[in-house]
């Protein structure tokens, strides 16, 4: 007797209608906190948290007090320092990182593989461990309060190599025989690092760019130990943290909603200008496929 | 435009793998050389050793007149083709072909805004250092555009194209900058069969078009021996063979390279040959097969081999066997084949069989046969045939060694010879033994090299029939006595009759197999180290002497130390490493003429002079080694010997490579 079968397109449908129910609800999930956000950024009515989702009242007023009312909190100050802080991390970041990836990829030196081991291990510690030594060595230096700013980029750029790892990986993809055809042509190894590699790493530059933004951008606890209870030398981070003090947050949490959205802006739209670069397949047609 | 020298090049990994070892080439200009081998032979870092892409471990590379061993890429004046094209997929191929000129700065003078040369205090130009304008780039990227027949392609991106187009716009770019050498490295491996066809024939034709020197790696032998005019056969490192196709063809050096080039590969089979009067008698293994030849035909065979015992490999390529009646009937070396399948190629055929007639005629072993027909062939499988052997064209090879036996350029005569009271005679020759050599009276095999013979003496008159030029070397025929000898010289000898000298120190004398008395050894084998030393130096400034604190480098030879000259330092540390080579043992080498006595120098004993009748020869003790030591007069004592550094071949003692 013939064995019976489902069919196949039944079964996908079935399988296909789980996974996009419990998809929907991590969505919903994952998306409802910043709605929820956004929605009570236009709260006109005062107050914390509230337990309804839509306000009562509509309201651009957050987002003008933020930068009009900076008696209490000054927050385009501390927007200021950490974009200033975020974009020089980013580009000496970025510039870190590659040419370190780009050593490791293609230059053959003695010690090589255990400093890439070690470089991995240390990477994996979290910065916090050694904060307070961090911290004293930067006082006595008078990188701290006021010099802060410099402190901060100092911190943030100085363990940056450390995350060679995955650009390393995108330049192994590369042809060798690129770079060895243009030292041939003859490009210096700068000339081929600039012309060569660097135009077809776009993905993973841009990827770099992201990350070293996104690190100092939200990063709390070296800024708030840095400024040391100083408002005047706030990040945006610890300044927000500030705003949901007990004696504050009733009347400024919705002004913290606002200020939520504005840090969010600049991420977005780095993503949006860069990702245009964010092509794939860039190196077709070097090598034989 | 450039020829290229590779003088004992090794190429060494830190883990102690030997990919190159000891390549020694001279190059000449406008030469097309061809590195061939199976994967893994070396070929490919030898040529990216002289791209500049792999340190040279040991060795001196040459390109035109300058040594480039530590020279970057970029400033050795080459281009490189690479297997994969490695074009860069960013830019357009107009962009990919000029990128070479964008970056290259080349000489001028400094001009002023018309053009005109400008003029320093004394009248003459300023020579500067200048990028290629647009102009010139346009113009000469259209020009290798043009030939190579990419023009219509310039604006699109490498990804756009088929690999036949981007190999094209790879040669292109190498082709541009019109360097010393191209090198290309299996340009063609990534391509179909008749795209590889028609690159094949354009690369010969731009080779001829550009008149440059082409280095080709490549594993094909079909475009080893279409292109090259030389080919370099390569296996484990080692050079097997260089010499033009044809040649290599013809005169296999050893068994590899013999079943390497050529399709379908050479047969092998095993066998002994007997000499017997002026016959020899083939014998082939495993098989009934036996067949006699003239002795003529195997002149230049080692007679070691000749004695029925010493198991040899017998090649003969597949059209050196004929099944066509006609040839069979007439010829005299014919042996039995059990036919087993065959195939078809069109204008031939080729007919698989086994001269075992248990064989199967499918694996292929030491009885295995491919004949080449191209006459109707009806034969069915398992139909026993005769064959005929073209035995003009065999090649035997030893079986551990697997060098030929017959070389092209034989190292020794052998003869039958008579010692009778300190005389030695041989084909009607009489010769006065000297003091140093001591052989009791009897009959001997006399082995003269073929290095020993000079013309011009009057150790005997013979007929000179012929001379063949062999690597760079003369091989001289000549007839003394009946017989058919060899010399090897510089350059070539008039035929007729002529007188000869013969070496006597290069003789040896065999008995029943054994050695009697052996060649005088010309090799001399010394120890030691570099060393460094503090040393007062003193230079010329300004007419004046200067004294200053300094490193003087000397080598230790046997416990002597003589002043290192700063390039052979140089080549030393390069090889051994800055640390070690102050500690690492090295051997050196040198000829019996190579060492002097004097009063200051190696301390030895002289055990005894070996008088040779025309030379004298002082027996030394150095070390471990003795040594032959050239001597005027024989007169030795109270003297040291003192080395000429620069005659000295230097070794790294432990790894064996040889670094001056």
């Amino acid at each position: 007797m013939a064995k019976k079968y489902r069919s196949k397109k039944a079964l996908e449908r079935g399988t296909n209608a789980v996974i996009y129910i419990i998809l929907t609800v991590m969505s919903v999930v994952w998306l409802f906190p910043f709605f929820y956000l956004l929605l009570q950024s236009f709260r006109g009515e005062p107050g914390a948290a509230t337990l309804y989702f839509w306000p009562h009242e509509w309201t651009f007023n957050n987002y003008i007090k933020l930068f009009t009312d900076t008696q209490t909190f000054n927050f385009p100050k501390w927007y200021g320092t950490t974009l200033i802080i975020s974009v020089v991390v980013t580009v000496l970041q970025t510039a870190i990182v590659l040419v370190t990836s780009y050593a490791l990829s293609r230059l053959r030196f003695k010690m090589r593989k255990p400093l890439m081991n070690l470089m991995l291990v240390l990477g994996m510690f979290p910065g916090f461990m050694s904060m307070t030594a961090i911290y004293f060595l930067l006082k006595l230096v008078g990188l701290t309060q006021e010099m802060g700013l410099v402190g901060l980029i100092l911190v943030y750029v100085a363990s940056s190599c450390m995350g060679y790892y995955i650009c390393k990986g995108f330049f192994d993809t590369i042809p060798k025989s690129l770079d060895e055809a243009a030292r041939i042509d003859g490009a210096s190894r700068h000339t081929v690092f600039i012309r060569v590699i660097l135009p077809l790493a776009k993905p993973i530059i841009i990827y770099t760019v992201l990350t070293a933004f996104m690190a100092p951008w939200g990063e709390y606890m070296f800024a708030s130990l840095m400024a040391f209870g100083n408002q005047d030398y706030y990040n945006v981070a610890v300044g927000l943290k500030d705003m949901l003090k007990q004696e504050t947050l009733y009347q400024y949490f919705t002004r913290f909603c606002a200020a939520s959205v504005i840090i969010s802006v600049p991420i977005t739209a780095l993503f949006i200008w860069l990702q245009k670069y964010y092509v794939q397949g860039v190196t077709g047609g070097s090598v034989k496929g | 435009m450039a020829g290229l020298s590779l003088k004992h090049i090794y190429k060494v990994y830190p883990n102690g793998t030997k990919a190159v070892n000891d390549f020694n080439m001279e190059i000449a200009d406008k030469e097309f050389i061809v590195f061939v081998g199976p994967s893994g032979c070396g070929k490919s870092t030898t040529l990216r050793m002289i791209a500049g892409l792999e340190d040279i471990s040991a060795g001196e590379l040459t390109i035109g007149e300058n040594v480039v061993n530590d020279m970057e890429p970029k400033d050795r004046d080459i281009a490189m083709v690479f297997q994969n094209y490695a074009l860069y997929p960013h830019m357009t191929v107009f962009d990919n072909v000029a990128f070479g000129l964008k970056i290259r700065k080349i000489p001028d003078v400094k001009r002023d805004k018309q053009g005109n040369p400008v003029l320093d205090k004394n009248g003459k130009e300023i020579p500067v250092m200048r990028h290629y304008n647009k102009d010139e780039i346009n113009q000469k990227v259209l020009e290798a555009a043009d030939i190579l027949g990419i023009t219509e392609y310039l604006a699109k991106k490498p990804k756009e194209m088929s690999g036949g187009q981007r190999q094209r716009v790879s040669l292109g770019r190498a082709i541009v900058r019109e360097p010393k050498v191209m090198l290309l490295d299996e340009p063609l491996s990534n391509l179909d069969a008749k795209l590889r066809t028609q690159m094949r024939s354009e690369i010969s034709k731009l080779h001829s078009k550009l008149q440059t020197t082409f280095i080709y790696v490549t594993h094909d032998q079909i475009e080893a021996m279409t292109m090259g005019t030389r080919i370099v056969v390569m296996k484990d490192g080692f050079v097997q063979q260089i010499d033009t196709p044809k040649n290599l063809y013809n005169y296999p050096g050893n068994k590899f390279v013999a079943g390497f080039i050529g399709t379908p590969q050479m047969n092998f089979f095993e066998g002994t040959l007997l000499k017997k009067g002026e016959e020899v008698e083939i014998n082939f293994e495993y098989s009934e097969a036996k067949i006699k030849v003239p002795y003529s035909m195997l002149y230049k065979a080692r007679p070691a081999y000749l004695n029925g015992k010493t198991k040899v490999f017998i090649g003969l390529r597949a059209e050196d066997i004929s099944i066509d009646p006609a040839v069979v009937k007439d010829s005299k070396t014919t042996i039995k084949v059990k036919v087993s399948h065959r195939e078809e190629l069109g204008n031939q055929t080729l007919i698989y069989g086994d001269i075992n007639m248990d064989g199967d005629g499918y694996t292929e072993s030491s009885t295995r046969i491919i004949i080449e027909t191209k006459g109707a062939t009806d034969f069915a499988s398992g139909d026993i045939v005769e064959a005929a052997l073209n035995i003009n064209k065999v090649h035997l090879f030893d079986r551990e060694s697997e060098l030929s036996i017959i070389p092209r350029a034989p190292e020794f005569n052998y003869l039958d010879c008579k010692v009778a009271s300190g005389k030695l005679s041989f084909l009607g020759v009489k010769l006065a033994l000297p003091q140093a050599i001591e052989c009791a009276d009897g009959d001997y095999e006399l082995l003269i090299p073929t290095d020993a013979v000079r013309f011009g003496g009057t150790d005997a008159e013979v007929e000179v029939v012929g001379c063949e030029n062999v690597n760079g070397k003369t091989v001289v025929s000549f007839e003394l006595g009946g017989r058919r000898l060899f010399a090897l010289t510089d350059g070539e000898v008039a035929n007729g009759k002529t007188g000869i000298e013969i070496d006597l120190k290069k003789l040896s004398f065999v008995s029943q197999g054994e050695t009697v008395v052996e060649s005088m050894p010309e090799v001399i084998r010394m120890e030691g180290v570099l060393v460094k030393e503090k040393a007062v130096i003193e230079t010329q400034e300004n007419g004046k002497t200067v004294k200053k604190n300094g490193i003087k480098f000397m080598l230790d030879v046997e416990g002597y130390k003589i002043p290192c000259p700063d390039k052979t330092v140089d080549k030393l540390i390069t090889a051994i490493g800055v640390k070690k080579a102050f500690t690492e043992k090295l051997l050196y080498e040198c000829g019996p003429y190579d060492l002097q006595f004097a009063s200051e120098g190696i301390s030895t004993d002289v055990t005894a002079v070996a008088d040779y009748g025309r030379e004298k020869f002082a027996v030394c003790k150095l070390g471990e080694n003795t040594a032959y030591v050239y001597s005027k007069d024989g007169e030795t004592a109270g003297l040291k010997l003192m080395p000429a550094v620069d005659k000295l071949a230097i070794y790294h003692k432990e790894k064996h490579i040889r670094i001056i």
